[in-house]
């Protein structure tokens, strides 16, 4: 029942193939998709290695700019940033750069590539927490700076989201752990299972706290509170990779929500085996949140998807939805709901004000927050990567740092 | 549904079309040959034969490639030698297919390493039914150098060597050209001096195509070294065309059975144009197999049909009076690129090209991604339109030098 979730879903170029797709590139003289990538990861200096078989080159160019490269490679919704202006469109259809950035980082890992050198220590010691996308990175970058760096993660394994929400045909666990395990070798300390109870004591300690808690807390929506057939879509994504897709669905499963984190809500419904899985999304398809990628996957694997309308009322099992726009209903009933409408940070259980976290980066003293907590940017980890570069850059202009 | 009469005679022999498996790997026996014709070769070199003493012994293994990208390869290394059958095995091999095909051309390619071995070569070939012989003077990976490219390099020797084969064999008889040489004429003369009725041009290029990076040896690597040997596939075909304009501007009516890279039926309407009346063909068959011959035949007919013209014949050579001498070609004037905007998908390459391989006339709009063309510094070489991804720059405006006399005029210019 788990096999094909737990099979990455996409397969990856072959070294010819991946020439063939390098070969159709512009090599462009002011690349669009390198102006569009949140993260800088410089897909137009990558490709153009590629094209001139230069892979070790291109594996530099990846890690050097973000280094979650290998997981920005399977997650990033391409279609949005890189490819969005990619002037092949102009032609026929935009590079695809997400796969080309996986076999270079894939090669990379195959070569044990060592690309990352930190700076000699500079005695600055930082205190990281919550090991997501955000986390991982500025612990990482910090590291590269000299700061001796220490993540605290609650849960029993660092990665966040990656590790427990995106699911594991799309990102395998084991793509996580080799991320995580570049970064732990730049000397990044992780210890996990730790939760942080007092803030304030551990920016005592520390030199500087960068609070990256993310947006980890799956949204409720009133009238389905306090049902044991309703979840939310982060808990459900949760358990599926914690117990490797052996987890008990019932044949027909709502789910409620649009975006990414309802496709892959659904998508992994179906690989899970799953006769009916409906999705109701509140958005029309014009309007449609999640990356075509993602939604064609869905529709690939069978999903019924009705867009515009917004669940008025539940009554048993039965939701009634109305149409946004045309007077119409539609009841659903199913044995199990799942809400993917949207997720918040816990960063309030630190006792802090977290509509004023969402406006800065440095809070107060030595505090700085990175990550999703930011109002600022998409929810996605490439702009994790992003806000990771430009906070660590911060904290290192705090911390004294050249 | 086109249908063109594709025959041609070239040295008085009627082939049904012009396309020919060239001497080598492709024509090695009767059963590929049968499938050859079958498919609707119209003619056949059948690999080398050579004398009895010469025994083949090839390595392995043999080939290599030179790749562009996700090309499928653009030229061909070749390190096999002549035919490896036994003189009688390949005697009976043409008998047998002259006898089942009689309407379809056989040619026996031959290689002596002495004049009698020439002679008796002729001869036997003759007497075996061949219709034509192809003396291969010009296979640059022999073994010995009494034979192959260090023949065709002497043209005393293939003057004599050719001689010999004109007392063994009535036969009509083209000398195969080698291209490791400044110039075939002498030679090309030389061998018709000695009675040959027609050239074949050009047998391989002598070549390194690509090195191990970690062994340091050549490719590809037989049990640890490697050797120079012969070149071809498209990447040759500029110089094939090349060497045949040159041989038929310097000898006129020179009859020609053209070689080196033919894939397309554009490339033989090439071989064609520079005069040759019959083209031979290896490396694409080696890669996609005698299926092409229906493509180059058709297309071939096409071709005729849009020239309007009903015989092959009227398209042989003619566009070697349109290839001059350079300090013939008219240099009164420039032409500018015309770039056509709604075409253009803004990537930037001529930009990139005109300033760091030409001369920084194409100016660059930050804004709308959009190039446009600085005449004052632009000298007209178009660079730009051979880098241009989707087409979109031509000819445009053609503007005479200072020095060019009033009232000139431009034809045609073409990039």
């Amino acid at each position: 029942m788990s096999e094909k979730y737990l099979k990455e879903y996409e397969a990856g170029y072959t070294p010819k193939l991946v020439m063939e797709e390098a070969s159709r590139c512009l090599l462009c003289h002011d690349a669009p998709c390198s102006k569009a990538c949140p993260a800088g990861t410089d897909p137009a200096k990558f490709i153009r290695s590629v094209r001139f078989k230069n892979f070790k080159g291109a594996a530099e160019t990846v890690r050097i700019n973000n280094i979650l490269g290998a997981i920005c490679a399977r997650v990033c919704p391409t279609e949005r940033y890189c490819q969005l202006g990619c002037s092949r469109s102009g032609i026929d259809k935009p590079i695809d750069i997400g796969r080309i950035q996986r076999y270079v980082t894939d090669y990379e890992d195959c070569l044990k590539m060592d690309i990352l050198e930190k700076k000699a220590s500079n005695g600055k010691k930082v205190a990281v927490v919550g090991s997501g996308p955000a986390g991982l990175s500025i612990a990482g970058l910090l590291a590269l700076e000299g700061c001796s760096v220490v993540v605290f993660e609650k849960d029993a394994k660092a990665g966040g989201y990656m590790r427990y929400g995106m699911p594991e045909y799309r990102l395998p666990s084991s793509v996580v752990d080799k991320e995580i395990k570049r970064i732990q070798k730049l000397g990044v300390e992780i210890r996990t299972s730790t939760k942080v109870e007092d803030l304030k004591k551990l920016q005592k300690e520390y030199d500087a706290v960068v609070l990256a808690v993310g947006h980890s807390k799956g949204k409720m929506l009133p009238m389905f509170e306090g049902h044991r057939f309703v979840k939310t879509a982060v808990d459900f994504l949760h358990d599926c990779k914690k117990k490797k897709g052996n987890v008990k669905v019932p044949d027909n499963v709502l789910v409620i929500g649009g975006g990414d984190v309802a496709m892959d809500v659904v998508t992994t419904l179906k690989l899970l085996g799953v006769k009916q899985v409906t999705d109701v999304v509140y958005e029309t398809f014009s309007e449609f949140k999640a990356s075509k990628k993602e939604l064609m996957g869905a529709q690939e694997q069978g999903v019924s998807i009705m867009d515009g309308f917004v669940p008025v009322s539940l009554k048993g099992k039965t939701v009634r939805f109305t149409h946004r726009f045309v007077p119409s209903e539609v009841k659903v009933k199913a044995d199990l709901i799942i809400l993917a409408v949207g997720q918040a940070t816990e960063a309030g259980a630190f006792g802090l004000e977290v509509n004023k976290l969402q406006e800065v980066e440095k809070v107060e003293g030595n505090l700085f927050t990175c990550g999703d907590i930011y109002k600022g940017g998409e929810k996605t980890v490439v702009y994790a990567v992003r806000s990771a570069k430009e906070v660590a850059y911060k904290v290192k202009k705090y911390l004294g740092g050249k | 549904m086109v249908k063109k009469d594709l025959s041609i005679t070239f040295l008085g022999v009627k082939f049904p079309n012009p396309f020919c498996l060239s001497s080598s790997p492709v024509g090695n026996d009767y059963d590929m040959c049968k499938k050859a014709y079958d498919c609707g070769w119209g003619g056949i070199v059948f690999k080398t034969i050579g004398p009895k003493s010469y025994v083949i012994n090839e390595v392995s293994p043999r080939f290599d490639t030179l790749t562009k990208e996700a090309e499928p390869f653009v030229g061909f290394k070749n390190m096999e030698q002549i035919a490896e059958h036994s003189l009688e095995e390949n005697l009976a091999d043409l008998a047998r297919l002259k006898k089942e095909y009689p309407d379809k051309v056989l040619i026996a390619s031959i290689m002596g390493n002495s004049e009698e071995t020439w002679e008796d070569l002729a001869r036997k070939v003759t007497e075996a039914g061949a219709d034509m012989i192809e003396m291969n003077l010009s296979c640059p990976q022999m073994t010995s150098h009494a034979m192959g490219s260090d023949v065709g390099t002497n043209a005393e020797l293939c003057k004599r060597y050719c001689e010999a084969v004109k007392r063994g064999s009535k036969l009509p008889m083209m000398a195969k050209m080698t291209p490791n040489i400044t110039d075939m004429v002498p030679v090309a003369k030389a061998c018709l001096e000695g009675g040959a009725d027609g050239i074949a041009a050009i047998n391989t290029i002598k070549s390194i195509c690509n090195i191990d990076l970690d062994k340091k040896i050549g490719m590809p690597i037989v049990n640890g070294k490697s050797a120079i040997s012969g070149y071809s596939g498209k990447a040759v075909k500029p110089v094939a065309l090349r060497f045949i304009q040159q041989m038929r501007t310097a000898i006129p009516n020179l009859e020609v059975s053209g070689i080196g890279g033919c894939e397309t039926w554009e490339d033989a309407a090439e071989f064609i144009l520079v005069g040759s009346k019959t083209i031979q063909v290896t490396t694409a068959i080696m890669q996609y197999g005698y299926r092409i011959v229906e493509d180059l035949c058709n297309g071939l007919m096409h071709y005729m049909e849009e020239q309007h013209v009903d015989h092959l014949e009227q398209l042989v050579g003619k566009a070697n009076k349109n290839i001059i001498p350079a300090e013939e070609l008219d240099r009164d004037y420039i032409v500018y690129p015309s770039i056509d905007k709604e075409k253009c998908v803004g990537c930037g390459r001529c930009y990139i090209s005109c300033y760091d391989g030409a001369h920084q006339a194409m100016e660059w709009d930050e804004e709308s991604r959009r190039p446009s063309c600085n005449h004052d510094k632009c000298v007209g070489c178009l660079l730009c339109g051979h880098v241009c991804p989707v087409g979109a720059i031509s000819k445009g405006e053609v503007v005479f030098k200072k020095t060019a006399k009033p009232g000139r005029k431009v034809q045609d210019v073409r990039l």
